[in-house]
């Protein structure tokens, strides 16, 4: 059987999976990118002030120590992240989603943490000097500067996170996962060829999906007066 | 001088930096009158931002109080405090992601205007800072030049009209050209809105420009003096004064003293006062009003004498320039329509030269 042949035969199948998968990486790359930049907003309102040093010291801790745990999370092989988590929730989609939400968290602290430091200090204390407090500077100047920065990290930990979903269907995560494993794992069968090269087409098709989404995204939230 | 005349006074107010010794401001005490502008000049290091900071309490003194317009202001909310005071900084501070009449608009947002009132306020100081209202309402700061976006700095610390300005180098990172004239339409505003202004700078002549009072700050937090700048400048309180003031003060004087600041000697062009009695040089014209030669002056050989001018926005080193150069005696200073406004004698560089108060 061809390729084409297999797609027009199983095309709702594979549309759903499509779908299946892009939803899978948006639910988990949402969940992460709230937690990321939580922290990172919770780490970053430091004042520029020498009064201040516990709170500094503090915020420093927590910041370098959780950039830390994500990198490491980082360089487990996700197959094994899937399966070392089977004991705990089991296999499904609980996991799939825990895992691969854990896996999204790096890029996104790393960035909402660059944005936020990379602030023009002159910005931070004429906002200061006319009265702005901790917060509001944090949300309505920090944050909206910092924005482009964090937005680019949720779309790189996107574009990973589409690869990464497919091994999630090993702990029977859902996907287009389903489509190649099953193709990769009967590889010189009759239609395991067409299973893998349309799985990959399709993950493809997720990708340039979300990053139309992200250029739309880009062009509404980023302020004028700061796009490039 | 009662209370009430003071704006901002500064009682035993000192700096320790955690982690450090020595005070960053040594017992400061300090007096600032309603409407004067008092400069902080000293070298690196020496507590002038630090002081400044401590105004508004963006830096939090280790003891001491600050008065502010009779008003104890040392443990009210710093955030609240900072509202009613305008704050200026080296690069204008501008918020990129705002327009420029949102950046002049911040203050009077937090403080609840109403909207259409904070637009007309914008347009407003828009006008006083010499940017048309219709074309930079609506730009970025980013497509302003530094000159520009230092303006709109002055305009959103104007906004909602805070009694007192605290300026930290405003004017320090814009070209030199660019630099004056910016001085000379902050002494516009002034005249205009009368406010009590605290300005950082490491420039003598800045400082001697447009202060009505300097204080020079020594390294180690100490103020040395606080006075007049013809007094800083003619008599140092002490040897880190006359240092830091330099060597020839009293000819650096000269060029820092502008004629426009001096109490000049009346001239007249009206052909009726030859030969008058009071002392009066009188100057023959052309059409549109210049002087082009002396027909009258008093004690001299009119002919004998050269008509030399030199322009009201130099400094007094500027006319000595042009009376050695011109075998003059005396130099007609004109204002930038080249009309006669005064006259300044060489024996008046010795007799000791005037000042006046700045209008106000």
């Amino acid at each position: 059987m061809n390729v084409f042949q297999y797609f027009a035969e199983n095309s709702t199948q594979i549309i759903n999976l499509t779908i299946q998968h892009a939803q899978f990486v948006f639910y988990c790359v949402a969940i992460g990118s709230i937690i990321s930049i939580a922290i990172g907003l919770l780490v970053s309102t430091g004042e520029p002030n020498p009064n201040r040093f516990s709170f500094d010291w503090w915020a420093t801790g927590i910041r370098e120590g959780s950039l830390l745990i994500t990198a490491a999370v980082l360089t487990i092989p996700s197959l094994a992240l899937f399966v070392l988590f089977l004991p705990i929730t089991g296999l499904g989609v609980t996991t799939a989603i825990i895992v691969l939400t854990i896996y999204t968290l790096y890029t996104v602290l790393r960035n909402t943490v660059a944005g936020l430091t990379a602030v023009d200090r002159s910005v931070l204390e004429s906002a200061r000097g006319l009265g702005y407090g901790r917060v509001r500077r944090l949300l309505t100047i920090q944050l909206p500067l910092a924005w482009p920065v964090i937005l680019n990290g949720i779309r790189v930990t996107t574009l990973i996170s589409i690869s990464i979903a497919v091994v999630a269907s090993i702990v029977q995560g859902p996907g287009l996962g389903k489509l190649l494993l099953t193709g990769i794992t009967r590889i010189g069968a009759s239609n395991a060829f067409p299973q893998v090269l349309i799985g990959t087409v399709m993950c493809l098709v997720v990708a340039a999906f979300f990053e139309i989404i992200f250029a739309i995204v880009q062009r509404l939230t980023i302020p004028r007066g700061i796009r490039v | 001088m009662s209370e009430t005349e003071n704006m901002i006074v500064l009682e035993a107010v000192e700096k320790v930096y955690p982690g450090s010794t020595a005070p960053a401001v040594e017992r400061l005490d300090m007096t600032i009158p309603k409407g004067e502008i008092v400069m902080l000049i000293g070298p690196s290091g020496c507590g002038k931002t630090t002081t400044l900071k401590m105004v508004n309490r963006l830096i939090e003194p280790t003891s001491g109080r600050i008065i502010l317009d009779g008003e104890d202001v040392t443990d009210v909310n710093g955030d609240l405090l900072r509202r009613k005071i305008g704050y200026v900084i080296q690069q204008g501070g501008l918020f990129p992601h705002f327009s420029i009449a949102d950046n002049i608009g911040v203050v009077p947002k937090m403080l609840g205007w109403d909207k259409n009132k904070i637009r007309e306020r914008a347009d407003e100081l828009l006008h006083l800072v010499g940017l048309e209202p219709s074309t930079y309402r609506d730009r970025y700061p980013r497509q302003l030049s530094g000159g520009q976006q230092q303006r709109v700095g002055v305009a959103r610390a104007l906004a909602a009209d805070p009694p007192v300005m605290l300026m930290d180098e405003p004017f320090g990172a814009i070209d030199p050209i660019t630099r004056d004239r910016l001085q000379d339409e902050f002494l516009e505003i002034q005249r205009t809105v009368g406010k009590t202004i605290c300005f950082v700078t490491h420039d003598l002549q800045e400082a001697v420009k447009l202060g009505d009072r300097i204080a020079v700050f020594a390294t180690g937090g100490r103020l040395a003096q606080y006075d007049d700048p013809d007094t800083v400048l003619t008599h140092p309180a002490d040897d880190f004064v006359s240092d830091f003031v330099g060597g020839g003060a009293a000819v650096r004087r000269l060029s820092l003293l502008e004629l426009s600041r001096l109490e000049l000697h009346p001239v007249e062009t009206d052909v009726a006062a030859v030969g008058n009695q009071n002392g009066t040089p009188v100057a023959e014209v052309d059409g549109a009003g210049r002087p082009v030669s002396w027909r009258h002056l008093p004690d001299r050989d009119a002919a004998g004498t050269a008509l030399v001018t030199v322009p009201l926005s130099g400094t007094v080193y500027d006319a000595v320039d042009v009376m050695l150069d011109g075998s003059a005696s005396l130099v007609a200073v004109v204002d930038d329509e080249g009309l006669p406004q005064g006259v300044l004698h060489w024996n008046d560089l010795v007799a000791g030269l005037k000042t006046r108060e700045r209008e106000r």
